[in-house]
């Protein structure tokens, strides 16, 4: 018993390169030796999923990129899973950007479903408007009057030449609003000064640390449903019925969070045994 | 006193402006609000971006003059600054080939899908709906490249140039110099930064997450059942297996209330024949009782608790955001002013 005990109380003193080590081979080796689970979609994914179903073909679909490359593994799926299952039924697609680094995630959603999955046709099908500055001045300026906010697209076409650009002059000429929201300005923004004041419906994906923030508007059904984080994305995935990035990464989560959890009882039970040696001398 | 009184006024006048916005349904207010200020402000943020650049160039250059500690890594933020300048403000790198007259479309078509990596179908069907001149899916940054590749593609069609994309559409242009720094420099560094976080919050749980009281026990109980909850593993975890945690934990909780041992060995035991008959009686079914499932518990910790706290923070900042804008609006609050 003395001796676990001390096994217990020197593991507490181990160099963290270790625990660095071992969350490292947690992560690494699930995506070298895939490994397949079971996904099965929450609520929430489920009402993001119904909302963008449920809506009529051919209806105007605003998207707008909040994130970047690092969080990127975390929403960017979603953004694929979105546009597969928007151009799957028909919906004209318009993109913007609140985030800088926003303008290249859609860019790249784009290119990989748009053109090389779909092959749409650029300003017929869908159209990106790019980044703006001005956090939620850009919300409300879309809110208003887009016309005057944007007066090129994000390759430098006047909007008034876009041909699917001619019908829409404010938010009210979307029939849905989809966030992909990494952080500030993003889903709470749009809620608060576009979707909930002119009663468009709104969802998001947004990451894994961002949904307490979310929650209460989702149970208020301000925001129809919320892809969380990874795990979202890949419920999403296996909603519409396609495997992609977020699934595969998910084992490789799955893993690493044991592994934290291990570390956690591991770290608990050295205090446990550290506290009553100190008691005892 | 002049410097003080200007600003102030703008501040307090805009600030009413903005206000009455929302309650008084006079046209030209109404505008001011929803298009004009919000127009200013967009302007404003653009210039708050020129000059905070200014003073990274200005901090970093007064680092590597002085040789302050770690000057290098001013060095290379100053020597980054300018080649992003240079690739947004003077190098476009956006050159592409424009072929009219094309009379080999086949053949051109296969050519492509092989440089670009796309479908052949899809490059053929591009090339068919075009009506006047076909843009090559393909960048190159310098001009000699894209030369050469018009030379290679000219016998399939009557003529052909090098073109550029416009100032602006660059900077989103796949394949030019500023997505390239982007894409290998940006995202592998901004991505390694987050990445690191996992490593720390492994390192950090297993040194601080200590059971020390009732709160910290709490928070570490609802972390677990979140950090299982979440990922799709939590759902193989069978719920009769939470019941059997949760018995020893009712244990944990109350030993040092029960004296007697033999006492205490009875209880856990009976709650274990408790929690063994239900999950007999349930079939052992993975989900029943499906208050200890564990992507149940999780979504209820989720939407219960945390979004009553999520919502009483909330509350609390909008009143605070309230209050701290009436004194800002009334000339009461001048730390913007700097006093």
């Amino acid at each position: 018993m003395e001796l676990i005990k001390n096994i217990f109380i020197n593991i507490g003193t181990i160099n963290r390169r270790w625990i660095f080590l071992i969350v490292g081979l947690s992560v690494l080796l699930p995506l070298l030796f895939p490994i397949k689970i079971p996904i099965q979609p929450t609520l929430h994914s489920q009402q993001v999923y119904n909302a963008l179903k449920n809506l009529e073909p051919n209806s105007n679909i605003l998207l707008s990129f909040e994130y970047g490359p690092s969080t990127k593994p975390e929403i960017h799926p979603m953004a694929i899973g979105v546009l597969r299952l928007l151009f799957k039924n028909e919906h004209n697609v318009y993109a913007m950007a609140l985030w800088p680094d926003g303008l290249f995630m859609s860019q790249d959603a784009f290119k990989q479903v748009a053109k090389d999955e779909f092959n749409k046709k650029y300003g017929v099908d869908y159209v990106n408007l790019g980044f703006k500055p001005g956090n939620e001045a850009v919300v409300k300026g879309v809110a208003s009057d887009i016309r005057k906010l944007y007066t090129v697209d994000s390759q430098g076409t006047l909007v008034k030449d876009i041909e699917m650009m001619k019908d829409i002059q404010n938010i009210n000429d979307f029939d849905f609003v989809f966030s992909f929201s990494a952080g500030y300005p993003g889903s709470k923004e749009w809620l608060q000064f576009a979707t909930d004041p002119h009663n468009i419906p709104l969802s998001t994906g947004c990451t894994s640390i961002q949904v307490t923030e979310i929650l209460p508007y989702v149970e208020n059904e301000q925001i129809l449903g919320v892809l969380a984080g990874m795990p979202g994305a890949a419920e999403f995935e296996n909603l519409i019925g396609e495997t992609g990035s977020a699934t595969g990464l998910m084992a490789a989560q799955s893993f690493a969070h044991i592994i934290i959890i291990l570390f956690i009882i591991l770290g608990n039970l050295t205090y446990y045994f550290t506290r009553k040696k100190g008691r005892k001398y | 006193m002049l410097k003080r009184i200007i600003p102030l006024l703008i501040v307090v006048s805009i600030g009413l402006l903005t206000l009455f916005g929302h309650f008084i349904n006079v046209e030209f207010i109404q505008d001011f609000v929803d298009n004009d200020s919000t127009q200013w402000y967009d302007i404003i943020a653009s210039f708050a971006i020129f000059l905070g650049a200014l003073n990274l160039i200005k901090l970093q250059s007064l680092n590597i003059i002085r040789k302050k500690k770690n000057w290098q890594y001013s060095l290379l933020a100053v020597l980054s600054f300018f080649l992003v300048i240079f690739a947004g403000f003077f190098f476009r790198g956006t050159n592409y080939v424009e072929l009219s007259g094309i009379h080999n479309k086949e053949e051109l078509s296969f050519i492509v899908s092989k440089l670009t990596k796309s479908p052949q179908e899809q490059i053929l069907s591009n090339i068919n709906s075009t009506e006047a001149e076909y843009e090559i899916p393909k960048i190159y940054m310098s001009g000699s490249s894209a030369e050469s590749l018009l030379n290679e593609l000219l016998p399939f069609a009557d003529s052909g140039e090098v073109k550029q994309k416009k100032w602006g559409a660059h900077l989103n242009t796949d394949g030019s110099l500023f997505y390239w720094i982007f894409d290998y420099i940006f995202t592998p560094l901004s991505a390694t930064m987050f990445a690191l976080l996992a490593f720390f919050v492994a390192s950090a749980s297993y040194r601080a997450f200590r059971i020390r009281n009732f709160e910290a026990t709490l928070l570490l109980v609802s972390g677990i059942i979140l950090m299982l909850g979440r990922v799709p593993v939590g759902a193989l975890i069978p719920a009769w297996i939470i019941g059997y945690i949760c018995v020893l934990g009712i244990g944990a909780g109350i030993a040092p209330f029960i004296k007697n041992k033999q006492t205490f060995l009875g209880i856990i035991l009976i709650l274990f024949i408790i929690n063994t008959g239900i999950a007999f009686l349930n079939g052992w079914n993975p989900e029943a009782p499906s208050f200890l499932f564990l992507p149940n518990l999780q979504n209820w910790i989720f939407t219960v608790p945390t979004a009553a706290g999520a919502r009483a923070m909330m509350i609390g900042i909008a009143l605070g955001i309230v209050g701290t804008s009436f004194r800002i609006i009334t000339g009461l609050e001048r730390s913007f002013l700097g006093e």
